[in-house]
């Protein structure tokens, strides 16, 4: 590389560092403390120096690697090597990743928190594969999906706690409803694609929230819904002292009582929801709806001109969506025990689609990547509160600059005439 | 030989242009019946009306089966593909360009496929009934890929393959649907000679070895003169002339569409 590059982007970084400075300067250089009577400022410009001094740093080593045009820095290497170990070993890798996560929960490192986040990020890779189905195959850019998570959740919990029927019956129903909620949603949006399309299912995303807020005599509104059903083993439900008449799990299993068992099977459980999710998600691709789908996000005119129904194709690619962003609802509800219109805000819908988009569009593999990315880094943050969320933002920027495709955004013909050539 | 499509008076407006003008004539079966005319003519927007792509503002295009006829205007969408059997390429390529050349041509067969998946249930259980379907969806796939010369190529994507290929393939595809009619808009565009000749052996081909009538809208006149039966002359929405290729050749109306009048 030349002198002259060199400058040129050195320039580059101090300018960005001023922008840094003019955005961090107010918002995290002063800020407002109460001591005794009033409000003092406190600035805090160290911080500010160490925000700005990243922000040049990372910049003129983006340009030296923009420069060289060669990819050599530690991220995009170690995201190149991953992409070869998942396009030659791709079943090796999932059955490692499977084997691990089967294991997970009885390695000596796992505690409580660690199983938490777990399922939490299991439940992101549900959402995440169910979504692909709308976004990644059929191209419908759903900013709205957070709504089946709300009508699956709702569904469950209403039906469990009017009905007392158990978590398994519960959890077909809330699928069938959040399908059906997928169809109301797809009819009126047949006809638009792109911006348009993306506005639609943001707002009916909204619709949602503010009616489980407003129908107080169904939903509870604001106060949400208490009290839901916690799932059984097999009829064995994990309480420390069952009923009259009942056994529990641990009694059952002569255990010694811990609420871990809950947690290991509530893990347990999401993981065999969402392998259905990626089994059934694979197998379709390879159907010829699947086909219709893909073939639909490609180039819709020259579907209708081969015959295939655009309508019909578009439905069921939001009803099947829908539906497991309706699985993944129920068990959320059956999880927290707890639910209110506030777990179904728009960021939900944000994550879920930058974990699509950031995972590389239909890419099943690259969903579970950018859920661990982007999960387990906010996760990792915790501790610096409302902070965590720079680390989120920072961790999709990472993604854009150096894999502006996603992570992971190779697609392989789902049939091959001449078998694999490898 | 039969009539195939018979288009009566058919007029499509677009607000105070009026696009195509009282236009009739018809298309045989096993024939190459071309539309030329100078650009802005009307050529596409036939198509677009013939395709269900524009509901015309007045007349009538019917297709001719063994003993009966049904109205196109009746389909529109998808269903003239489906229903009425009349396919189409697009004078700008419109292939699935990230999907494999396979895989072009299996969206092709959607609705048969469809139909033995069980709308996925049996391909869902991977019955054999749908894997034989499939196998023969493939082999379909395979004997028009044979005629293009492009087997080799099934597993690659179809947006990778040379222009020329591409051209190929859309009409392939569109065969793939087994059409009474089939539209071509422009296939010879931005091919070199070598291409063309290929593009008219093809076409050749579908005409004497399919039940298929082929309507085609050209600008190259070695494809248009090499391989028509029957010339239909458009200008300004009009038809100023109809006949054979030789005759449409020496036609003093024809001559003056495209090249003016003299002072």
């Amino acid at each position: 590389m030349e002198k002259k590059d060199i400058i040129q982007s050195f320039k580059d970084s101090l300018f960005t560092g001023l922008i840094a400075l003019a955005l961090f300067g107010p918002i995290v250089g002063l800020r407002t403390a109460s001591k005794g009577e009033g409000l003092f400022i406190t600035p805090q410009w160290g911080v500010v120096f160490l925000l700005v001094g990243l922000c040049i740093l990372g910049r003129f080593l983006i340009n030296l690697n923009s420069a060289r045009k060669t990819e050599i820095t530690f991220f995009s290497k170690f995201t190149s090597k991953f992409s070869a170990i998942t396009e030659d070993k791709a079943k090796h890798f999932a059955i490692t990743a499977i084997l691990f996560a089967v294991v997970f929960p009885f390695l000596p490192f796992t505690d409580r928190y660690f199983m938490d986040v777990a399922i939490m990020i299991l439940t992101y890779i549900m959402l995440g594969w169910g979504l692909n189905i709308v976004v990644g195959l059929a191209g419908l850019l759903d900013l709205g999906y957070v709504a089946f998570y709300a009508v699956g959740a709702y569904s469950y919990a209403l039906i469990a706690t009017t009905f007392g029927w158990s978590f398994w019956i519960c959890l077909p129903l809330a699928g069938v409803f959040a399908a059906f909620f997928g169809i109301l949603l797809g009819f009126p949006v047949l006809r638009l694609r792109g911006d348009y399309l993306a506005i639609v299912t943001l707002g009916f995303g909204e619709i949602i929230r503010i009616i489980l807020i407003n129908w107080y005599e169904v939903t509870n509104g604001p106060d949400g819904i208490t009290g839901i059903p916690r799932p059984s083993f097999f009829g064995l439900p994990f309480k420390r002292s069952p009923d009259e008449g009942e056994t529990s799990f641990h009694l059952f299993f002569n255990l010694e009582y811990s609420t871990m068992h809950r947690i290991i099977f509530l893990y347990y459980l999401i993981l065999v929801l969402a392998l259905i999710t990626n089994y059934f998600t694979l197998k379709i691709r390879k159907l010829p709806v699947g086909r219709a789908w893909e073939a639909l996000r490609e180039d819709e005119i020259a579907c209708k001109s081969l015959g295939v129904n655009p309508t019909n194709t578009k439905l069921t690619a939001f009803a099947i969506g829908a539906m497991f962003g309706g699985f993944a609802g129920s068990f959320f509800a059956t999880r927290q025990a707890f639910i209110s219109p506030e777990s179904f805000t728009f960021i939900e819908s944000a994550i879920i689609v930058a974990i699509v988009v950031l995972g590389g569009m239909g890419s099943q593999t690259g969903v579970v990547l950018a859920s661990i990315f982007l999960i387990g880094i906010t996760e990792m943050f915790r501790d610096l509160e409302q902070y965590r969320m720079i680390a989120f933002g920072g961790a999709m920027v990472l993604i854009m600059v150096f894999k502006p495709k996603g992570i992971l955004a190779n697609r392989k013909p789902t049939i091959l005439m001449h078998g694999d050539k490898k | 030989m039969s009539n195939l499509l018979s288009v009566e008076n058919l007029t499509m407006k677009f607000g105070g242009l009026t696009a195509i003008d009282d236009l009739s004539f018809d298309a045989k079966n096993n024939q190459i019946t071309s539309i030329i005319g100078p650009n802005g003519a009307g050529k596409t927007t036939v198509f677009n009306c013939l395709t269900g792509f524009y509901k015309p503002t007045n007349g009538q295009m019917f297709l001719h089966q063994e003993d009966n006829k049904i109205s196109l205007r009746k389909y529109t969408d998808f269903k003239i593909a489906y229903v009425a059997k009349v396919a189409r390429t697009f004078q700008n390529i419109r292939l699935f360009p990230a999907m494999s050349v396979l895989e072009n041509l299996l969206v092709a067969q959607h609705n048969e496929l469809m139909v033995a998946s069980g709308y996925s249930l049996f391909g869902l259980l991977n019955l054999k009934s749908y894997r034989d379907k499939e196998q023969l969806a493939v082999d379909k796939a395979r004997y028009w890929l044979d005629i293009i010369g492009l087997t080799h190529r099934a597993d690659d994507n179809a947006g990778d393959l040379p222009y020329g290929d591409q051209r190929k393939l859309e009409i392939v595809r569109a065969m793939c649907i087994e059409p009474r009619l089939l539209c071509l808009d422009e296939p010879a565009a931005g091919l070199n000679p070598k291409e063309s000749a290929e593009l008219n052996k093809l076409l050749k081909f579908i005409k004497t070895e399919k039940q298929t009538g082929i309507l085609l809208i050209e600008h190259d006149m070695s494809v248009v003169m090499g391989i028509s039966d029957h010339v239909v002359v458009l200008n300004y929405g009009k038809k100023i002339f109809e006949g054979t290729a030789d005759q449409t050749k020496n036609s003093k109306e024809v001559i003056e569409a495209y090249l003016g009048v003299d002072e």
